[in-house]
């Protein structure tokens, strides 16, 4: 048996890498941004906001000839892992992106699901993420490593119970929440918490809760109309809120229902349309009537893809601006990745200030922003319409 | 094999390609198991010593991670470089080396056949080590994927027990999983942590890494006695039943985790210690094939197959139908609370949301491509769902095309999946190779 042409065969492709290999143009020295994101599995719409988010900024850096760094333009080049929405799947895209891509600094991942481990990843390795959305305090407690760019359920909570205090004048709020997601949940209890602490306990008198998936509330809706309660608070997200509106007015309970920044997705108007116009929920950011920097973004945002962005689109348009300014602060990018990565690091902890789209952020020793949260209305044309903002320090 | 074919035409491109078969078999042939290890630590070797610069030098950058999938599919320039790198940094010395030690090979495989089987086992199990531990080395992405993947091994198998062995259809692996998981996580973190809500550890945090196994058999038998909630009630009936059953189970697992605020709820459970590295988990994974084989191999697990294709006629043979079938399941359950607890330390985080319906289809796709009522099929499922799934990562959403229909075809060619009904012999595995005479025959003729 003749072995030749197995020889012949193994010559060929080595001498073919080789040319190739001989071909490509020396690597000039880039800057690689990973992007750790939920592209498929539960929450499919939130890896894609994040993905155009991102090319967005992309776009704006390769117009102006890359990223400038201590007076030399460097190219950005970004690498995108897809998590699965599942926490091994984003720890193992987290630890490709540091040791195999060789990123600088990663975005991502944005649930906090995803993001309380890939921190963990991003930590031992030493390299500095920061996650646009994950609102779980444990994502960057004690990671000097791990920055996020979204205020936390714990300050959201109180927003929410000193806004309806003060706007309705109400003592008596319901919760419908669900139960097996962590962050309604989460919220449900700082809300029942800073409620309680302004209207004496017992003030919340009903706190329903039910489980993922679940499609018919009518059991709950009926205690919390029984209750007596004044309005209804319901941090759910925009597949539940409009079958949750739905149904409450249909059981005859015709008072406001507030809402939390997971409300804030265009397919909420969508899948509920009248039935939610003239309600108010926290958020980052307000679409409608947007000024500035942050319409610019949403309209270029809108003209690429097609629809208003969600916060999360906003949240990582900010999270890459954080990204950029951090690099740009570090002043150099020395080739050394151990090094550029702790300069990059100390950098993004020094930020104060900052003025996203999001609102004006500085980092605590947490790597949590303190920032403002904004009130929305949804107006009668069904656009998120701003109404007041919340800072951190009071009102 | 391409070019070997189309010089053959004359002959057909089957004969060229059953000539092939031959030659190879007459050159590897009497190659024995030890001999393949020796070959893939030359491979691993070659790769430590000059991977990094022959990658450099191909125009690849850097070693290809996962056998040069994710790197071709990134770039397809760089697809010439990545096969050049596989041949001479994979395939030419461990096939070199796998040839040329034969007499060696030979002659140490001989001699350890005059020791009791169990040393000569050890002896194969140590290099096969010694290789996964220098290629894992490499980078860390590879150690976190070959851990997950020893894992998904030891959860496929202990469900191709129920599913496979016993032909039952059960759904509450991922329940096991958690009950695993979280049991021992709270043992370890409660016992030897410093942790804000169990406060400080009871124990010197120094002894830990010794009791560590004691934390997962803990977590696997608290697995055993949940799946006795699903056997007591539904072992008297088949089918669908159990299977509903099951399912309820994962979901009462999930929901109840869900609503302990103590283990953090549905925010999940972290600090566990870091303990999960890869010897622990390999030896674990390596105590869960050769238990599991010998348990399916044993009477018992004959008695587990005549329950399966016939429960009466089983009985009639004086089989203890539910007795078996109850130990089968309450085996299986304690494995995969076992696999649930390694899982746990080695995320170092856990989450009721992960041991859910998503896990349950990944885990019934590894046993189905790897193949019912086989040892072997099951470790060959587990490892390639999970090779496939991050090797194929660069292609993103059209990944999740790619696989179901890989596994499409796999059920339609092979309704039992790759490797089934197959039975894993260790024994036969590391004896020596006899020379295969006459195929030798054939390849002389040529």
């Amino acid at each position: 048996m003749s072995r030749k042409p197995l020889v012949a065969v193994l010559a060929l492709v080595l001498l073919g890498a080789l040319v190739l290999a001989g071909c490509r143009p020396a690597a000039e020295p880039v800057i690689k941004i990973g992007i750790n994101a939920e592209l498929t599995g539960d929450i499919p719409k939130v890896g894609e906001g994040t993905k155009f988010a991102a090319e967005l900024w992309l776009e704006d850096i390769n117009k102006a000839g890359g990223l400038e760094v201590g007076g030399k333009k460097y190219k950005v080049v970004l690498a995108i892992e897809d998590n699965e929405s599942k926490a091994e799947s984003a720890a193992a895209a987290q630890t490709k992106l540091i040791t195999q891509d060789e990123v600088l600094v990663i975005v991502g991942p944005q649930a906090s699901k995803q993001a309380i481990p890939a921190g963990e990843v991003a930590n031992n390795l030493k390299t500095p993420m920061i996650s646009p959305w994950s609102t779980n305090p444990r994502t960057t407690e004690n990671r000097p490593w791990v920055f996020r760019a979204c205020f936390l359920d714990p300050f959201q909570g109180p927003v929410i119970a000193n806004f309806v205090t003060q706007e309705f004048g109400f003592t008596k709020a319901a919760v419908l929440y669900d139960i097996a997601s962590d962050y309604p949940k989460g919220l449900a209890e700082f809300f029942k918490q800073a409620w309680e602490q302004l209207h004496g306990p017992g003030s919340v008198v009903a706190f329903e809760s039910f489980t993922t998936k679940d499609r018919d509330f009518s059991a709950q809706l009926t205690k919390i109309i029984a209750s007596g309660a004044e309005f209804l608070f319901t941090p759910q997200y925009y597949d539940e809120v409009p079958l949750i509106v739905r149904q409450a007015r249909q059981l005859g309970f015709t008072k406001p229902i507030v809402g939390s920044d997971s409300w804030g997705s265009a397919e909420l108007v969508k899948l509920a349309g009248r039935d939610v116009v003239g309600l108010f929920f926290t958020t980052h950011y307000a679409a409608a009537g947007a000024k500035g920097k942050t319409k610019e973004f949403i309209d270029r945002y809108n003209a690429k893809y097609g629809y208003v962005p969600d916060d999360v689109g906003a949240l990582t348009w900010d999270a890459m601006l954080i990204v950029q300014k951090a690099i740009q602060d570090c002043g150099q990018i020395t080739g050394d990745l151990a090094k550029d990565r702790q300069c990059v690091r100390d950098a993004m902890a020094r930020i104060k200030d900052f003025e996203g789209i999001t609102g004006k952020m500085t980092f605590n020793e947490q790597g949590d922003p303190v920032k403002s949260a904004v009130i929305v209305r949804i107006n009668e044309q069904g656009e998120f319409e701003f109404y007041k903002s919340v800072s951190p320090t009071g009102q | 094999m391409d070019t070997e074919a189309r010089g053959a035409t004359a002959a057909g491109p089957r004969a060229a390609a059953r000539r092939w078969t031959a030659a190879t078999r007459a050159l590897f042939g009497e190659v024995p198991a030890f001999g393949w290890l020796l070959g893939a630590l030359a491979a691993v070797l070659a790769e430590y010593f000059v991977g990094r610069p022959l990658a450099r030098a191909l125009g690849i950058g850097r070693i290809p991670l996962l056998f040069g999938v994710d790197v071709a599919l990134r770039d397809p320039w760089l697809l010439p470089g990545t096969v050049a790198y596989m041949l001479l940094v994979y395939a030419l010395p461990a096939a070199a080396v796998a040839r040329l030690s034969v007499t060696v090979a030979r002659g140490i495989t001989e001699r350890l056949l005059r020791l009791p089987v169990g040393l000569s086992v050890l002896v194969h199990l140590g290099l096969l080590y010694a290789g996964l531990h220098l290629w894992a080395g490499i980078n860390d992405y590879r150690l976190l994927v070959t851990r997950l993947a020893l894992i998904a091994i030891m959860v496929t198998i202990s469900l191709n027990v129920v599913n496979g062995y016993m032909g039952e259809f059960s759904c509450s692996h991922p329940g096991f999983m958690a009950l695993g998981a979280y049991v021992s996580s709270i043992i370890t973190v409660l016992f030897f942590v410093h942790d804000s809500v169990l406060g400080p550890p009871l124990l010197p945090t120094a002894v830990g890494p010794f009791l560590f196994p004691l934390a997962l058999i803990a977590g696997g038998a608290a697995a055993a006695v949940g799946s006795l909630a699903v056997a007591l009630p539904s072992f008297r009936t088949r089918g669908d039943y159990l299977a509903i059953i099951s399912l309820a189970f994962m979901f009462i697992v999930k929901s109840t985790i869900e609503n302990v605020q103590l283990i953090g709820g549905s925010r999940g459970f972290m600090n566990q210690p870091d303990w999960a590295g890869l010897p622990t988990v390999f030896v674990w994974a390596v105590l869960c094939v050769a238990v599991t084989n010998n348990f399916v191999r044993s009477t018992l697990g004959k008695a587990l197959n005549a329950v399966r294709d016939d429960e009466t006629a089983a009985a009639h043979m004086t089989v203890n139908t539910r007795r078996t079938k109850m130990v089968a399941f309450v085996f299986a359950a304690f494995w995969a609370g076992v696999a649930g607890g390694l899982f746990a330390h080695v995320m170092r985080y856990v989450n009721p949301g992960t041991f859910g319906v998503q896990k349950l289809a990944e885990v019934l796709a590894m046993l189905y491509f790897g193949g019912l009522n086989s040892v072997i099929g099951s470790i060959v499922g587990a490892v390639g769902f999970t090779l496939f799934s991050e090797a194929l990562r660069p292609l993103q959403i059209y990944k999740w095309i790619i696989i179901p229909v890989l596994l499409i075809l796999v059920m339609i060619y092979r309704p039992t999946g790759l490797i089934a009904f197959r039975e894993f012999d260790i024994t036969r595995l590391v004896k020596p190779r006899e020379k295969p005479g006459k195929v030798e025959h054939v390849a002389a003729a040529d």
